[in-house]
């Protein structure tokens, strides 16, 4: 598993490079031997900026200049030569990460007698490392750098008749690689690959129905047309450029900092591809929206590109830092748009490709005019309102027209400064090359990054074309025309079909930039179109397992949105209605917030309802991405990423058997189709259409209702045996027990109906009293649900415990209530005494204005808040670990950390803060239960159980009877199969 | 050649011949599943494949160690007053740490004067290894440690450097140690993740995911999170309803479905993949729960990590559990001994005595019932221990006459024992205050080239291509530290 990519490339240059010396008994060359050498071996350390020992081996005139160790050449004799004397002893070239890099003996052997014969260097000869590609490295002839070509559309014999020019050069191909294509695929399965390709989401029974009675390649392109036009189509593709952007929406790091309104970011590649704006201005705006002449606010909000790396607040020195993000901004740039690995050239000339590292410099100048000194961490790197010009966008703007000189850093390390680089174009296209201009007389800005967003666009810089068509062909075709889509660099791979490339590249600029036309070409291809099985399938898969020629379509596997929303598509939940806005929160289980170190910082989810939106718009906190996109490999967000992997691992598996999410699905899909037949063999087909989109053959159909009736008999069982827990008439835990009171025993009464005394049940006897007669609240018989409770007015009404309730840090607090939210804190039970010096460490449970409920000041939960109308269970538990704050046995909130240690010993009372005779309980109590210690979940449960039945409230668990869940098991299967989870 | 029994879905002739040359048709979740007892006690040793990019493999050479287990001291113990003695700091006490010191004083803190070491050191051992009494018990262990004096970081904020602790690089995004080494030797356990993280119940440690995260490598390599009680993975179990045997008749179901569909497919390997996932899933649901299974042992094994008893209870569980792991071949875990902020950490800004006094005593003697434990079970030899924070404490107090100490990259104390690590030395100095390492300096780098070494792995040959770069742990630097080789 070890890489050994590049080791295999090198020795293929290699092998080729050698051709060259393996002449016999000519006299030396200089060009033909020697410049080769020097240039592969030698030229990497010894060149102008860099010289080592003092050797630049670059000129004639360099090289007589010798070295730190004296006489480098002696014309006609090598063992008087420094150069050949290092080279006979194996010391040069020298070894590499641990591997001897001699010299080859034939070269060694040409190297001799060029010394021997006179050393003869043609007087202006000068080696330039970039100057041409060779065995280590690509020089500026490298293929990608050289102009796109118009090729001729290759004339093929066999094509398909409804194919396009597309085919063309595929089948050429092939037939030289002596491969035939697959023959079409069927059309329920070409219509499947077209939806989740295009939209990302599967088609309907209906539509392959329909799509099936007429197949004609018109009734396909009318489907292309259409999902083209789809507002989906646009939140499809969005997420390939996000995962290129390193889009997320904190900071990362410690405090992980929302990025507020990034999201405006995300809505505009959205918008922008449905639009389907010339992909030259979406380069323009993004880069420098905010210096084009027709600047807008949609122009700035592109401009965001730049911000969505990930940003430390508290770097380890914050000048330095500065640099990094130099880095983060030159990498997304380059590999974005060029498909280029320009931050390597950081530290040195790039080791690869024609990249010096000056050009690093350039491109970096274009982002040093913005906010890159440190400044008030809360602008999070970047500029203010006023400086962008615009309210509540996440955008980059530089500071002014005049900037501070950018030095080129001697091995990237800001401790070293060299010389001042001059912004300019990146010199590896020399057509284009030169110095950037000043900026224009009026304008506010450097227009660095508006030069380079023009170079990056000009029709003459062949890789912005050839990088964007070959995204879109690796997005639809699962790989790219070149393999490595953002590296068309000497490390990475070469066209499978470089004149099909540059043949789409030169459709690209033909339509003005415009994606949609290639989009269509590329689905409308017969290539496109064809099935992902070959009846030669192993002869094919002998001459090129992986497909590179195309002579299937590859099958896939759904990626983490599309499976999430074809889950939720198939529960009939999808919410499609608006397209863009703020994101929304997933449910994440308990146990995957511990990761977090913020204390007390509950990750709080979006309503339910809200989390029906497609996967795309869930919110991508760094610290927290949501578990179950991560388990199907969603992108890591901090580095451009151009590919996700395609893992396929147990973890997917148990997510798939075991997850809420997905079981909930299940469950929702059971729901729809029992609200439509209540029949089983109609339930088990609309299963199938709904969740397949197909109808179950007769063995399926037979299978399912033996699994179904199966399920039945099991949950039937199951809940029997649940049912058999017995019901439970005394409170199930007495362990512990310090304070049990209830409204319906009791409570002893003045005249008034008035409660001033309400006894304690439990053994240790801490009776709630009050003396005052005003202060006493009201005993009312029928409070909730038929049953008795104390009404509080919110008006200085309160009961005082007797003795000191709790002596142990961990406890446990059930309260039967009925809360009229007053707009401020009010509180159940308390022991807050601030003149004893616990306003922070005093234990109480209470609510707030903001509809949270409160365990003490150190954490707050905001479960769905019931109505004043509704009363309610609210359970408060402190153990060594955590806290955790439930509601009606249902929505749990958790803090990973236990409370700080509470000061115990001062007096509680019932219905209101404490000694500040304040935060009235305004509403019912009818019944308090504590405990001196954590219950566990088994025994909390119990004391739900037996609350809850007792004040008939019922937990907001749906919980389904046996045959819906028969049928969501039914469902859950479909969920798991390979026929849901991969596209043909 | 077996037929397909179900669902021909409406293949015609040809691709019902293609079949005939295809038969795929899992069999063995079936054979499993016909197993007596649906769980399985003990996890089965899954085959192995080559497609599995977590298989067992050999390293460059063959190491030492074959797991390791990383005591994360989270939030950064005082070096000084722990295992790096100085007693000059008694006779400089009370006096600024000289001027031409020069360090980042980290959050802007108060600077006070040099402070001697809060508890007294004492020799352990037979090699007479100094170690303070924060560290009593883990000091009976002297001959084991190797103890380097000289570590050294790249950021005084914990965020930054945890992550570089973890990843090598200040800035997240990089994969971490443990996905580095899961990468290099794969696991020997398939029914069980290959590297795996304890956190603290208090939380999480500060940056969160990126400290785990296996970066621009594949997610296959990233740490798994485990609770060290009950379900300690996410996804171990479903609803309640959802019994074993529902779930038996879901997989059979599941079964039928998925070879109808792949006996149309011919070739379809990465259909293959993902039915024998399931299979791996299934063990799995066994495995995990059985690994942090702590009643399978002893009271006297349990009562010598300290279960049961405060403050140890936590940490004891955890390291049990680490060392049931690793004997259930896990390759790389780690521990984290705080979580979230300040003290709930390491983090001893207002008083080293009462935060490490804290800490050590929750650790201390989880830490040595570890290396008795591994020792007496004759996997020391085998299992790498490694313990450090991010980085250390300053040699002065944080403000005059007061009790805690700022942060301090620039010199600190990690130690090793076990997996072929000399016991009983100490390697490498800081300087007479206990300030930077000066002599036989450790980068991080270098404690990462260390322990990739004693697994058997070359840090500069142990790549990964990524965007052009054979991406490494330790970049262009690191040095493997011979000096504490056994």
């Amino acid at each position: 598993m070890l890489s050994v990519r590049f080791a295999v490339s090198a020795a293929c240059c290699y092998l080729c490079a050698c051709t060259s010396f393996v002449r016999a008994a000519e006299p030396v060359d200089f060009e033909r031997d020697i410049a080769p050498i020097l240039l592969t071996r030698c030229v990497e350390c010894h060149n102008d900026t860099e010289a080592s020992g003092g050797l630049n081996l670059t000129s004639l005139e360099a090289i007589t200049a010798g070295s730190d160790s004296g006489v480098t050449l002696s014309a006609g004799h090598p063992e008087d030569s420094y150069l050949w004397q290092r080279v006979s002893d194996g010391d040069m070239p020298p070894e590499k990460q641990g591997q001897p890099q001699t010299l080859p003996a034939a070269e060694a052997e040409l190297l001799n007698q060029w010394i021997a014969s006179g050393a003869n260097w043609p007087q202006d000869r000068k080696l330039d490392l970039f100057e041409k590609t060779n065995a280590v490295r690509g020089g500026r002839d490298w293929w990608s750098l050289q102009p796109v070509t118009s090729p001729e559309i290759p004339a093929v014999d066999q094509l398909s008749e409804d194919g396009n020019a597309i085919d063309n050069f595929i089948y050429a191909e092939l037939n030289r690689q002596n491969l035939t294509p697959a023959p079409p695929a069927k059309s329920r399965q070409l219509l499947r690959r077209l939806y989740y390709d295009l939209i990302g989401l599967p088609p309907t029974a209906e539509q392959l129905a329909d799509f099936e009675a007429n197949p004609s390649l018109t009734a396909y392109e009318q489907q292309v047309d259409e999902l083209l036009a789809s507002p989906q189509f646009g939140e499809r593709w969005a997420r390939y450029w996000l995962d290129l952007a390193r889009f997320a929406e904190t900071s990362g790091y410690e405090r992980d900092q929302e990025k507020e309104y990034v999201w405006k970011y995300r809505d505009y590649v959205i918008n922008a591809i449905n639009e389907d704006k010339p992909y030259d201005d979406f380069i323009l705006e993004q880069l420098a929206g905010d210096e084009l002449p027709n600047r807008t606010e949609e122009t700035v909000i592109a401009t965001g590109f730049l911000r969505l790396g990930t940003w430390n607040d508290e770097p380890n020195d914050p000048q330095e830092y500065k640099y990094e993000r130099l880095e983060d901004m030159v990498h997304a740039t380059s590999s974005a748009f060029l498909g280029l690995t320009v931050k390597c050239a950081r530290c040195h000339d790039h080791k690869f490709d024609p990249i010096a590292q000056v050009d690093y410099y350039r491109m970096a100048s274009c982002f040093w005019a913005g906010p890159i000194e440190p400044r008030d961490s809360k602008l999070l790197g970047g500029p203010t309102s006023e400086e962008l010009g615009v309210d509540r966008v996440f955008g980059w703007t530089d500071l002014g027209r005049e900037v501070s000189d950018l030095h080129l850093l001697k091995k990237g390390e800001a401790k070293h400064p060299a010389e001042v680089v001059e912004p300019a174009h990146l010199s590896f296209l020399p057509a284009l090359a030169g110095p950037f201009d000043p900026p224009a007389e009026n304008a506010t800005t450097t227009e660095r990054r508006l030069q380079l967003a023009r170079w990056i666009v000009d029709e003459q810089n062949p890789l912005t074309p050839r990088v964007v068509v070959n995204r879109l062909w690796q997005h639809h075709f699962g790989a790219g025309l070149v393999r490595s889509p953002n590296n068309f660099g000497f490390t990475g791979d070469q066209p499978t079909h470089p004149q099909l490339l540059d043949w789409l590249a030169t459709e690209l600029m033909k339509n003005e930039w415009k994606q949609k036309p290639l989009h269509k070409l590329m689905v409308m291809s017969a290539t496109y179109r064809q099935s992902s099985l070959h009846p030669q399938y192993e002869d094919h898969a002998t001459a090129d397992f992986t497909n590179r020629y195309w002579w299937r379509a590859n099958r896939r596997r759904l990626d983490a949105e599309a499976f999430r929303d074809s889950l939720v598509t198939a529960s009939g939940k999808l919410d499609l209605s608006e397209i863009g806005g703020e994101s929304f929160k997933p449910t994440i289980p308990a146990e995957a917030l511990e990761g977090l170190s913020k204390k007390g910082a509950a990750f709080t989810p979006s309503p339910r309802d809200a989390q029906n939106r497609r996967g795309l718009y869930i919110y991508s906190q760094r610290t927290l991405l949501d578990p179950l996109l991560m388990t199907f490999d969603y992108s890591d967000t901090t580095l451009p990423c151009a590919e996700r992997d395609v893992t396929t691992v147990a973890p997917q598996a148990l997510a798939l058997l075991n997850n809420e999410f997905v079981h909930s699905q299940s469950e929702e899909l059971a729901k729809r189709i029992a609200a439509q037949s209540d029949d089983l063999d109609n339930q088990i087909e609309l299963a199938w259409r709904w969740a397949l989109g197909r109808n179950p053959t007769d063995t399926e159909r037979a299978t399912a209702r033996e699994h179904v009736l199966a399920q039945r008999q099991e949950f039937e069982e199951h809940e029997e045996s649940e049912l058999n827990i017995p019901l439970f008439t005394e409170l199930p835990q007495q362990s512990e027990l310090v304070l049990h009171l209830r409204a319906d025993r009791g409570v002893e009464l003045d005249d008034d109906h008035r409660v001033k005394r309400w006894v304690d049940f439990s053994p240790d006897g801490h009776d709630g009293i009050q003396t005052i007669a005003t202060a006493r609240p009201l005993l009312v018989s029928s409070a909730i649900n038929d049953q008795p409770a104390l009404r509080f007015t919110g008006n200085d009404q309160f009961l005082e415990l007797e003795g000191q309730v709790l002596d142990d840090q961990h406890f446990s607090i059930f309260a039967i209530v009925r809360d009229e939210n007053t707009g401020t804190h009010r509180e159940i039970f308390s022991n807050w005494n601030g003149r004893e010096g616990n306003s922070t460490t005093s234990v109480f449970l209470g609510s707030t204005g903001a509809g949270t409920i409160r365990l003490s000041d150190d954490f707050a939960a905001s479960p769905p808040y019931p109505d004043s109308s509704d009363p309610f269970l609210v359970v408060a538990i402190n153990s060594q670990y955590d806290a955790s704050i439930i509601l009606n046995a249902t929505h749990e909130a958790r803090k990973n950390s236990p409370l700080a240690p509470r000061n115990l010993s001062t007096p509680y009372v019932i219905g209101q803060q404490g000694n500040i005779d304040g935060e009235f309980w305004k509403g019912d109590i009818a019944e308090i239960i504590v405990y001196n210690r954590a219950l566990d979940d088994v025994e909390r449960q119990q004391v739900e159980q037996y609350l809850m039945q007792r004040y008939q409230l019922t937990p907001e668990v749906e919980k389904l009877p046996p045959n819906l869940l028969a049928l969501a098991s039914l469902c859950h299967v479909l969920f798991n199969s390979n026929e849901f989870m991969f596209v043909d | 050649m077996k037929q397909p029994q179900y669902f021909p879905c409406g293949l015609n002739r040809r691709e019902w011949l293609w079949d005939m040359g295809g038969g795929f048709a899992g069999t063995a979740l079936t054979a499993m599943l016909a197993q007596s007892g649906f769980f399985a006690q003990h996890a089965l040793a899954a085959p192995t494949n080559e497609t599995n990019p977590l298989a067992d493999k050999e390293g460059h050479y063959p190491g030492k160690a074959k797991s390791v287990i990383f005591l994360m001291m989270n939030g950064a113990p005082s070096q000084v007053d722990t295992f790096d003695y100085k007693p000059t700091l008694e006779k400089y006490a009370g006096q600024p740490l000289p001027e031409d010191k020069e360090y980042i004083n980290s959050g802007g803190r108060k600077v006070g004067y040099l402070t001697p070491n809060f508890r007294p050191f004492r020799p352990g051992g037979e090699s007479g290894l100094l170690i303070s009494d924060y560290f009593p018990e883990v000091r009976k262990h002297a001959d084991k440690l190797a103890v380097i004096r000289s570590c050294h970081t790249d950021s005084h904020a914990h965020g930054s450097a945890l992550v570089a602790m973890n990843t090598g690089k200040t800035f997240i995004g990089r994969p971490s140690l443990g996905s580095w080494t899961v990468y290099g030797l794969g696991t020997e356990n398939q029914n069980l993740p290959g590297y795996v993280v304890l956190l603290d119940k208090r939380g999480g440690p500060i940056s969160g995911l990126p400290n785990w995260s296996s970066g621009f490598m594949s997610g296959t390599f990233q740490g798994t999170l485990f609770r060290p009680a009950g379900n300690p993975i996410l996804n171990l179990e479903g609803p309640g309803h959802i019994t074993p045997a529902a779930q038996r008749s879901q997989l059979e179901m599941l079964e039928k479905l998925n070879a109808g569909h792949i006996a149309a497919r011919p070739g379809g390997s990465d259909l293959q993949t993902r039915i024998n996932s399931y299979e791996l899933a299934y063990r799995m649901q066994a495995a995990a729960p059985e690994a942090v299974d702590l009643t399978e042992e002893s009271d006297a094994t349990q009562t010598a990590y300290g279960i049961g008893t405060r403050p140890t209870d936590e940490f004891g569980r955890n390291c049990l559990v680490a060392r049931r792991l690793v004997e259930r071949g896990v390759r790389f875990v780690q521990l984290y001994s705080g979580g979230g902020h300040l003290d709930d950490t390491w983090d001893a800004h207002t008083s080293i005595e009462k935060n490490h006094g804290q800490h050590a005593a929750e650790v201390d003697q989880p830490i040595a019932a570890l290396l008795t434990d591994l020792e007496q079970r004759g996997m020391l030899d085998e299992t790498l221990v490694v313990w450090g924070g991010e980085f250390g404490r300053m040699p002065f107090s944080e403000g005059k006459g007061a009790e805690g100490r700022n942060h301090n990259p620039y010199g600190f104390s990690m130690w090793m024992a076990g997996g072929g690590v000399k016991g009983g030395i100490t390697y490498g100095e800081t300087d007479e205050f206990g300030f930077a390492a000066t002599v036989d300096k450790a980068h991080i780098s270098d404690i990462h080239a260390t322990i990739l070494h004693l697994l058997g792995l070359d840090h500069e040959l142990l790549t990964y291509f990524h965007q052009g770069r054979e991406e490494s742990l330790t970049d262009v630097t690191g040095r493997v530290i011979k000096g504490i080789m056994a």
